[in-house]
């Protein structure tokens, strides 16, 4: 028996030889690793990272993909380490915010390989950033809710007070303030961005408190569940999908949402890389690059049971007079698409909740400021939790 | 303000659900002297279970029963290690959660993100849900909050009126004395480990079918361990059981409403194992007997050892 398990062992290991040396003969091919903070069936913000992976590997014959999910910040030292020396990586994709430092620290360690960020300000000579905001579709859904609601109480379901959401929230508010400018914005904080249990309660608690128009910023459908559930029992509320396409989970009650392509974005680094042209500049991706997107799901960016509502609902407005809601969506979301210098939300005045002009007049906030947005505009109610 | 207060009941005892069915579980099995924590495992064993055989059979009762089955298979690895190997209790609980949880995300991977459309309908007592302010919260639920309810108060009764619940009792207790008795205290132990593992499954259960309606890994979120927490609030009373659970449901479901207040959220947060704490501390300085713990708790039982 014994000398079976040393012949096994010793064939194995023949074998694994055999296959390390046919690995390394190719050597035209980039191999990229992925690492990720939650696990890629988490519906958000993971899940949309990994079918830009998935995406860039079916364009390119010469790429090869690994990734790793649920990594823990504290952890990603460890992992982007196997990745180089274990996986042999040319490149590795950081997705989360708290690998910033490790990843320009491994960018230090490892001179001769390529890092990409996502969504983080610090770089070196090999190490990149890049982004995708969804701050223009919350604009759009936002001219969507106020013209919708009826109670003019607007819920928002978000995780954590950072720039990032507190950006999503305001832009959200603009878009209400455009088509009824009596709504106002409330907002609850669940502290995750996994909580399916959190945020559904924090839903259900501003339903109670009179919103009937809700969005979110959180990795779960949980808050359109909620809205799909009411409108069920004969109270209709609307809702706005986040990331990833969660229009299934509430077809009465979904009215739009956001979407994130990150493919194009993960050719685009890609094939840069692959070519020799890849710097390490920031690449920072909106509608007009076509990385965010309006829409609950792939194929209609406003749910067909509400276009003849949105028809319906006229706007009195500075740009195009009186228009429906439908057609100011429409007018400015190919706005959006040719670029932030023809259209943008954040263009002045605006003031904030406590008063104070914060963008002048004809101004608009660059992005820059937009990254380090901490003041809720002036139809948001509350104050931003320390 | 009506309504605020009727959605915050209702929301109550929803929250208070998958709560009350565990810890109740719970209760069962350590009056028999197993301390079992692998609640959090088995209930995302049972949320998956539910999840994936309602979505292909389109039956939410056998979803149900079959998370049941799940729990109970499951359970038998930890009345195993526990009772037959005599194994630290503690040690196989862990494991068992963590293997119930790694389980739940391997097998439920192709399941994510699926919405599910057969729904269990909420079950309305004709006239007694017209009674106002009550009548919607009390008589107006998922079929899964009767039950709770129902499982709770029989549990009470079996543990507290019937041979076979004292005999339950009396294994905690005392092994010894009670194997003297002709009764056999493996099969109490193994009994009630898996009675346990199943009344977790069923909690799952409403979580991924009554409550999401969808399968994401890690939704039970804690739930089994404030479960584990509540056996003790309890005092290992399954009456008891149903206060406690529905009033950390209650915890739970304020956080949110207490918000716009300006008090922390952080600090919301903690509130219900701030609560947990405290009645511990209460309890102990008045009179550590009356914590009512089985007195062989997490010890194992060795059969003819002196």
């Amino acid at each position: 028996m014994k000398k079976w398990t040393l012949f096994m062992l010793i064939f194995s290991l023949v074998l694994l030889g055999f296959s390390a040396g046919a690995f390394g003969a190719e050597d035209k091919k980039i191999k990229a690793g992925f690492i990720y903070v939650g696990p890629v069936g988490d519906y958000g913000w993971s899940h949309a990272h990994d079918l830009g992976r998935k995406q860039a590997e079916e364009t390119f014959d010469w790429l090869e993909t690994v990734y790793v999910e649920s990594v823990a910040e504290s952890d990603s030292d460890r992992i982007i380490d196997r990745l180089i020396q274990q996986q042999k990586c040319d490149v590795v994709f950081t997705t989360s915010f708290g690998f910033m430092d490790p990843t320009i620290k491994a960018g230090k360690r490892y001179p001769d390989k390529l890092f990409m960020h996502c969504s983080g300000f610090k770089r070196s000579d090999n190490v990149g950033t890049y982004f995708g905001d969804l701050y223009q579709m919350y604009y759009l859904n936002g001219i969507m809710a106020g013209a919708l609601t009826k109670t003019n109480k607007i819920g928002y379901v978000a995780a954590f007070p950072i720039p990032e959401l507190i950006r999503h929230i305001d832009a959200y508010a603009l878009g209400i303030k455009a088509a009824n400018p009596e709504a106002k914005v409330h907002v609850k904080w669940i502290y995750a961005w996994y909580g399916p249990d959190k945020a559904r309660e924090a839903a259900e608690s501003l339903i109670a408190e009179g919103c009937d128009t809700l969005a979110f910023t959180e990795d779960t459908p949980a808050v359109i569940e909620v809205g799909q559930s009411h409108t069920e029992k004969g109270k209709q509320i609307y809702t706005f999908s986040h990331y990833s396409a969660m229009q299934p989970y509430g077809e009465d009650s979904v009215v739009s949402g956001q979407l994130m392509d990150w493919g194009g974005m993960y050719v685009k680094i890609l094939d840069d890389i692959h070519t020799g042209n890849w710097t390490n500049e920031d690449v920072w991706w909106l509608a007009k690059e076509g990385a965010a997107i309006l829409g609950g799901n792939e194929t209609d960016p406003i749910n067909p049971k509400f276009v003849d509502d949105l028809k319906q609902a006229m706007i009195q407005t500075e740009a195009f007079g009186k228009i429906s809601a439908y057609d100011l969506v429409m007018k400015r979301y190919d706005q959006m698409k040719q670029g932030v210098d023809v259209f943008d939300p954040f263009t002045g005045p605006v003031y904030d909740s406590k008063g104070t002009l914060q963008i002048k007049a004809g101004e608009r906030a660059s992005k820059d400021d937009l990254l380090s947005i901490m003041y809720y505009v002036d139809n948001v109610e509350g104050t931003i939790p320390q | 303000m009506e309504e605020i207060i009727i959605s915050t009941l209702q929301r109550t005892m929803v929250a208070g659900t998958p709560l009350l069915l565990a810890t109740t579980g719970e209760i069962i099995c350590e009056r028999s002297g197993i301390l079992n924590l692998g609640v959090e495992g088995v209930m995302a064993l049972g949320a998956v279970t539910a999840f994936i055989v309602t979505m292909t059979t389109g039956s939410p009762w056998l979803g149900v029963l079959s998370a049941l089955a799940a729990g109970m298979v499951i359970s038998i690895i930890h009345a195993f290690t526990s009772v037959t190997l005599q194994a630290n209790q503690v040690v196989s609980g862990l494991a068992l959660t963590m293997l119930g949880l790694g389980l739940a995300g391997m097998v439920g991977k192709p399941y994510v993100g699926k919405p599910l459309t057969i729904k269990m309908d909420d079950i309305t007592i004709p006239v007694l849900s017209d009674i106002p302010y009550i009548g919607k919260v009390l008589f107006s639920q998922s079929p899964f909050f009767f039950m709770a309810i129902g499982l709770a108060l029989v549990s009470w009764f079996f543990l507290q009126r019937t041979r076979l619940g004292i005999q339950i009792r009396s294994t905690g207790e005392n092994p010894k004395a009670t194997e003297t008795q002709g009764v056999n205290v493996f099969l109490i132990r193994y009994m009630s480990v898996i009675i346990g593992g199943g009344f977790s499954a069923l909690a799952g259960a409403h979580l991924s079918i009554s409550y999401s309606k969808s399968w994401i890994e890690g939704m039970t979120a804690g739930r089994g361990w404030i479960a584990i927490a509540l056996t003790i609030f309890a005092l290992w009373n399954p009456g008891r059981a149903i206060w406690a659970a529905f009033l950390f449901g209650g915890i739970f479901v304020a956080q949110y409403l207490m918000q716009p207040l300006g008090i922390s959220p952080n600090f919301l947060a903690m509130l219900p194992y701030i609560a947990t704490l405290l009645i511990l501390v209460l309890i102990s300085l008045k009179d550590p007997r009356k914590l009512n713990a089985p007195a062989m708790l997490a010890a194992p039982y060795k059969r003819g050892e002196r």
